[in-house]
């Protein structure tokens, strides 16, 4: 049995006196989809960039390829894709310019070519000398999967994934992601509402008051949610 | 350091060696032939300097140690000894201007001593109030580890630039010569009495000052702890 | 190496697109000549000495303002999370962000040093030769105190205020070397005459290059 691509143990997060994560224990393999779904400001978010080594947790541990993401070598950063709610994207670059930058940061072998097939992928090809001053919030999220999908990681830590974007946005986006999954990358994504994906087997998780919690059947999250938002939590 | 019986021990001897010192001072040493009763500020000045300066070099390696050890306690200890070093600081160039009005006719001049001090306030003065325009953050701490190993290092160059500026403050202590300006032996052990007297108060107020800061820290951790825990109790089962 | 060329060029790249820094660095070089023009009066317009002086206020300012620039560039849309993110090292950021405050400042002293002559009668002659080496000494020096210090007044609030407060004491020795090697060398004195302050521009530069270098990381990463 292969290890884990992401562990966490007892992870815990306040901000001052707010708890935002608490006892959260998550155990991810390499080649699987997980949603987690939750509510504005139920730390999601944080959990991803605790994952990606942007934040460290107040207590626990937080492993990802084994290694505690406070202190991640280089070498295991750069198995790592994040895409989150800020896209990272220089606004004076052109898309094209902006992907060949990560490229050249991620060392890969030709960084032109990769931008090339990326803004292909993600329906940019004709916007590519563009600058992304100029994009659509849906432009600029689309632009953002490619930028965080460029290295190919073997983790890819998606917040939000298709905010602002339409159909035709979503599609691309999920068939990204059931792409990463297919060749074996671990997929941990943050969404409002419960995904579907064609073809790929998700766990769902749930993080409700700091915990996170595992939902076998998608239909009962959505009724949860449905009737605590009719009780205005 | 946090032992209530040290800490009390250490203020009582504070005050002991306060009132010998004061007596020492204004009683005992004969005043200096030239400079006349000007000259006994001298006897505050000096042990004000060294606690100010040994301050400041606390203060960097306590930030060595706390972005090496990561520990809190580490940056608690920084911030005491800059805040402490800080009044020192003041306290000297105060006490070195009165004098400097009578014997140099002027408050202040730019002599390399004077403006070396006048620097290293004002550096400190940067990392207090960097310290005062921010939370007490993980990321603060780190913040002020970092200016604090720096101006230190600076402070080296800073010696030596100023010096080769100008100066004309007076060697006191040992000259070239290795002659002192302290003939009276009198003169020499109310000096040893006064830095005696003054490293106690230092080492009190900055102890006192250091479990403070190291109790609003376990108050902080404490606190996120009942909040976890009410979350706990809370929780659905 | 190849993320320090990266991150240089693409700092470069954006500064050539809209060349706000060096055009801001540039006017605010020349305000500061022409506030201390008026300050000093006509009288003292034509000494060496206050054209050296007011030299180096200019590069002072201009200096912060590029170094708070070159950091400005990853603030938008969170990008320097996706330089920490990436497989760059912290230190090679640090050393790609301190070449593009030198480059900027560079620029501006440029700039600088042809309005001093202009503004304070001088000649175009050998001593402007004597004056680069000086200059690119106090550079380099200023930017890297600033690149690093920039990165901790960037993230905290009313930072833009605490940069000179924070940089300026600390850049206090190289500032006294440099205004008088300058002074000297617009005089017209021979180099080996301010060896001794060259010399301590040199230790300032390699300790705070080196000090930056190391400390970088634990400025911009975390939290």
């Amino acid at each position: 049995m292969s290890a884990p691509v992401v562990e966490t143990r007892s992870l815990a997060k306040a901000y001052g006196l707010a708890p935002v994560l608490r006892e959260v224990q998550l155990r991810l393999l390499a080649g699987t989809g997980a949603f987690i779904v939750g509510g504005n400001g139920a730390g999601k978010s944080t959990l991803l960039r605790i994952l990606a080594g942007l934040e460290a947790p107040s207590a626990g541990h937080a492993l990802v390829f084994g290694q505690d993401t406070r202190r991640l070598a280089a070498r295991y950063r750069r198995r790592i894709g994040l895409m989150a709610h800020q896209s990272f994207l220089y606004p004076n670059l052109t898309a094209r310019e902006n992907l060949e930058f990560y490229g050249e940061l991620y060392s890969l072998a030709d960084p032109r070519a990769s931008a090339h097939q990326w803004l292909g992928r993600v329906g940019l090809a004709d916007a590519a000398d563009i600058r992304v001053r100029a994009f659509s919030r849906g432009m600029e999220q689309r632009l953002s999967a490619a930028r965080a999908m460029l290295a190919e990681p073997a983790l890819l830590l998606l917040d939000e994934p298709f905010a602002s974007l339409d159909h035709d946005g979503a599609e691309i986006v999920a068939a990204l992601i059931r792409g990463a999954i297919e060749r074996g990358a671990c997929v941990l994504a943050t969404t409002h509402g419960i995904p579907e994906i064609d073809g790929v087997e998700l766990a769902v998780f749930e993080i409700s008051r700091g915990r996170l919690m595992q939902h076998a059947r998608k239909e009962e999250v959505r009724r949860g949610g449905r009737i605590r938002s009719l009780l205005g939590r | 350091m946090n032992n209530p019986t040290i800490r009390n021990w250490l203020g009582f001897s504070t005050l002991a060696l306060m009132l010998a010192s004061l007596f020492m001072v204004f009683d005992y040493v004969p005043p200096d032939a030239e400079m006349g009763i000007a000259q006994l500020i001298f006897y505050f000045h000096v042990p004000l300097a060294w606690v100010a300066f040994a301050s400041f070099g606390l203060v960097a390696i306590a930030g060595i140690f706390y972005l090496w050890l990561g520990d809190q306690l580490w940056d608690d200890l920084g911030y005491a000894a800059a805040e402490t070093g800080m009044v020192f600081c003041t306290l000297m160039i105060v006490a070195g201007s009165i004098w400097a009005k009578p014997i140099w006719g002027t408050w202040w001049t730019w002599d390399s001593r004077l403006t070396m001090t006048f620097i290293l306030w004002l550096m400190y003065g940067g990392y207090l109030m960097l310290r005062a325009s921010a939370d007490d953050t993980p990321q603060v701490a780190r913040f002020g580890a970092v200016i604090g190993i720096v101006a230190a290092l600076d402070v080296p160059i800073v010696i030596v630039s100023v010096r080769m500026w100008r100066t004309i403050h007076p060697a006191v202590l040992v000259t070239k010569q290795g002659t002192h300006g302290l003939e009276d032996p009198r003169m020499i052990w109310t000096l040893m009495v006064c830095l005696a007297a003054f490293t106690a108060l230092w080492a009190w107020l900055l102890m006192l000052r250091f479990t403070q800061l190291r109790t609003r820290s376990r108050m902080g951790r404490l606190s996120s702890r009942i909040a976890f825990a009410t979350a706990a109790a809370s929780d659905p089962k | 190496m190849s993320g320090f060329a990266a991150v240089l060029r693409k700092d470069l790249r954006l500064e050539l697109r809209s060349g706000e820094s060096t055009l801001a660095l540039l006017a605010l070089s020349m305000l500061v000549l022409v506030v201390l023009v008026f300050a000093l009066g006509a009288a003292r317009v034509r000494s060496v000495d206050a054209a050296a002086g007011a030299l180096w206020v200019a590069m002072v300012f201009a200096g912060m303002l590029g170094a708070n620039r070159a950091l400005l560039a990853e603030r938008d849309n969170g990008a320097i999370r996706g330089l920490l993110l990436s497989p760059l090292d912290p230190s090679t950021l640090y050393a790609a962000k301190l070449c593009a405050a030198l480059i900027f400042m560079a620029v501006a002293e440029v700039g600088a040093v042809i309005l001093m002559v202009l503004f304070f009668n001088l000649d175009f002659d050998a001593s402007m030769a004597r004056l680069a080496p000086i200059l690119a000494l106090g550079a380099v020096g200023f930017s890297a105190l600033a690149t690093l210090l920039s990165a901790i007044t960037g993230r905290t609030r009313g930072g833009d205020m605490l940069l000179p407060i924070l940089a300026v004491p600390i850049f206090v020795p190289a500032l006294i070397a440099g205004v008088k090697a300058s002074a000297a060398a617009l005089a017209g004195a021979p180099f080996e005459s301010m060896g001794d302050w060259l010399k301590i521009m040199i230790a300032f530069d390699v300790l705070f290059v080196s000090a930056g270098y190391l400390l970088f990381e634990h400025v911009v990463g975390g939290d």
